[in-house]
């Protein structure tokens, strides 16, 4: 009974905070249940739909995860049975090959750019488009699932923090400044140094630095959640606090979340690349993207190419998830659109 | 509450933080493996040198007095002593880096500021016109390039290409003329620090000129659809006297806030940059730190870079509550 009661509510408040906006379709004869199930998202998607620029964003997410998928699936399932059959194998040196030649079309002291490697060779002979889209792997897979596991401890945190106030708050959030006021950079590099260089602490580490992003935004929220009327009125009809921020102060504080995730998710991916770079992350002969741009460093005069394709992969994804990101900004919360 | 106050408090409130980046990085650093004594005197030497490197640098007590020593050291400003470097105090090798890092991130802060506040307001002032497509475009671009490849691409165009800028190192303004090469006089000295900066800054502070850029544009949008702006163009106050004299300030409250916030990744960037050019700074430091274990060292850089970043934050509420004297002291404290 008393769940039901604050079920009301909560899509009556939401009715009132995306009222002018909504398509007035779901306000007659629906059941309240369906409702308050779709109108968020279908809104929000066909607010994303008809946002040109984020569309191009999403078509980009979703071209390289299927990239990576594949390239996951050929690597972890079929021993790169894929790649060594109808390509080049994307780790192992290959016989024979000319090093550092430059993409079809240009020439260097090397050679001349062929078909067979459209992008050109890396500074082992290996070909490097290859090499970039088992590259993808590494990027998607750290920058997706380091975000998840981030938001989601960042959101438990920030919740239980904002909601139950008091010593809590003050230890959490003391802990999560602590946190957040090591650079973040830094911070991941220390862990690793600790833990281990390879590409699952470089997970774990960037994860842990993600952290703070959300306990703050999720905390900042919910303090302002927490005291509108559906919740005290919850409160009045007997709803357990754990439900009540589960069920109403999460998903009401819920919207700047899924902005920042989709933002985090480019963020990673730089900071990843930049690991990479560093020596920290994937290490060699597995191809990553930031690892890529490392080696190149020593053949930027004799062929310049090899450092640019790393980079405009990375420049490409991260465009795709900052795009999604504004605009899921600008059609979760239209005051903020500009 | 006066303003000496309340830095006072804020000051007071950044202790805990800074006691709990020092014990953070202790434990973290402190559960490498390896032993760093046997780095020192390489693989082959005998167990009772090992020892001794390991008494004199304290490694053979238990850590919990380890950490006790250390932390007891923090607070009379005393980081340890590096391994690496033959047992320099910790403090004395940051201090020795720090300018350069300094310099590198003020030149980068300058070349942000400079470019993202003139564009977010013109971007902001003509809304949906091209300038404002460019300059969102610029932006867009600037949040997702990682920028250390800006830096290989700017070396690759400028150093290689046309040969006009150098790729590596800094030259401090301050260095002795017969020091640098083809300086001669202190002008030359400056044309070289100027010449030496250019694209490291604008490797590190594309990032920083983005997110500004950003926030500015946005900012100033929200302060010109105030009814206050209304009313001045209601009384014939021109366009640009309305941006200049009665948006502009109002705007800068969640540009400082951004400034501040983006202090963090400006530090990580810094390392970034200064390994892609062969800067010595800070970034460095660290990094060497890591790869040859030096405890102390990573311990000292990495509680250093956080006491920076948790005096940027007071340093920007302060700047806030100077900016905005609407901003009460006392908000802080119920």
């Amino acid at each position: 009974m008393g769940t039901e009661t604050s079920d009301t509510t909560e899509t009556i408040s939401r009715r009132s905070s995306d009222g002018p906006e909504m398509e007035p379709e779901p306000a007659d004869g629906e059941g309240p249940e369906k409702v308050e199930a779709n109108v968020g998202w279908r809104y929000t998607l066909s607010q994303i739909r008809r946002d040109r620029t984020a569309l191009i964003g999403l078509y980009i997410i979703g071209f390289m995860s299927a990239v990576a998928a594949f390239a996951w699936i050929d690597s972890a399932l079929l021993d790169y049975a894929i790649a060594e059959q109808f390509w080049y194998h994307p780790e192992r040196d290959p016989a024979g090959t000319v090093t550092l030649l430059p993409p079809v079309g240009f020439e260097n002291v090397f050679g001349q750019g062929t078909w067979q490697h459209p992008l050109g060779t890396d500074h082992r002979g290996r070909d490097i488009l290859v090499r970039l889209v088992y590259g993808s792997r590494i990027a998607m897979t750290v920058g997706i699932v380091s975000t998840g596991i981030g938001m989601t401890l960042g959101t438990i945190v920030g919740a239980v923090a904002g909601y139950w106030g008091g010593k809590i708050d003050d230890v959490l959030m003391r802990i999560v400044e602590t946190i957040y006021a090591i650079p973040f950079l830094v911070l991941v590099i220390a862990f690793m140094a600790a833990f281990g260089r390879d590409l699952t602490f470089a997970m774990v580490g960037v994860s842990i630095a993600t952290v703070p992003v959300f306990a703050r935004l999720i905390r900042s929220r919910v303090v302002s959640v927490r005291e509108e009327v559906y919740i005290e009125a919850a409160r009045a009809v007997g709803v357990r606090d754990r439900d009540i921020v589960l069920r109403h102060v999460i998903p009401n504080s819920f919207a700047p979340v899924v902005v920042q995730a989709t933002l985090q998710v480019g963020v990673n991916i730089l900071t990843v690349a930049g690991l990479s770079f560093l020596g920290f992350g994937a290490q060699p002969p597995t191809p990553s993207w930031g690892q890529m741009l490392a080696q190149s460093r020593g053949f930027m005069l004799p062929d310049p190419w090899f450092s640019v394709w790393p980079g405009l992969a990375i420049l490409v994804t991260v465009i795709g998830f900052n795009v999604v990101g504004d605009g899921l900004r600008d059609a979760l919360d239209p005051n903020l659109r500009n | 509450m006066s303003m000496a106050k309340y830095t006072v408090r804020r000051l007071l409130q950044a202790v805990p933080v800074i006691i709990g980046i020092a014990t953070i990085t202790f434990f973290l650093i402190n559960a490498i493996p390896g032993d760093p004594a046997r780095i020192l005197v390489g693989p082959g030497a005998p167990a009772d040198m090992v020892d001794a490197v390991r008494a004199k640098y304290g490694l053979d007590r238990p850590l919990w007095e380890r950490y006790l020593t250390y932390m007891w050291g923090v607070l009379q400003g005393d980081l340890g002593t590096s391994i690496h470097y033959g047992g320099a105090p910790v403090l004395d090798k940051i201090m020795e880096r720090l300018p350069i890092t300094m310099l590198l991130m003020a030149s980068s802060f300058v070349f942000a500021i400079g470019t993202a506040i003139p564009l977010g307001i013109l971007s902001a002032k003509r809304r949906n016109q091209p300038t404002d497509h460019i300059s969102r475009l610029v932006a867009l671009f600037g949040v997702s390039t990682p920028s250390f490849w800006i830096g290989l691409m700017l070396i690759i165009v400028f150093s290689f290409h046309l040969d006009v800028l150098p790729a590596t190192s800094l030259v401090m303004p301050w260095a002795d003329p017969t020091t640098v090469d083809g300086a001669a006089t202190r002008m030359d000295v400056l044309r070289e620090t100027f010449i030496h900066l250019l694209m490291p800054s604008i490797t590190l502070g594309t990032l920083y000129m983005a997110a500004v850029m950003r926030i500015e544009r946005s900012s100033m949008l929200e302060v010109l659809k105030k009814p206050y702006i209304d009313l001045a163009r209601a009384y014939g106050v021109s366009e640009q006297r309305i941006v200049r004299k009665h948006a502009f300030r109002n705007a800068q409250l969640p540009v400082i806030t951004v400034l501040g916030l983006q202090l963090t990744s400006a530090i990580g960037g810094a390392v970034l940059t200064e390994t892609v050019f062969n800067i010595n700074g800070m970034g460095r430091l660290i990094i060497t730190a890591i790869n040859n274990q030096d405890y102390q060292l990573v311990m000292g850089t990495t509680l250093f870079f956080g006491v920076t970043f948790v005096v940027g934050v007071i340093v920007t509420d302060l700047a806030y509550a100077w900016v905005d004297p609407r901003v009460s002291y006392d908000t802080e404290a119920s």
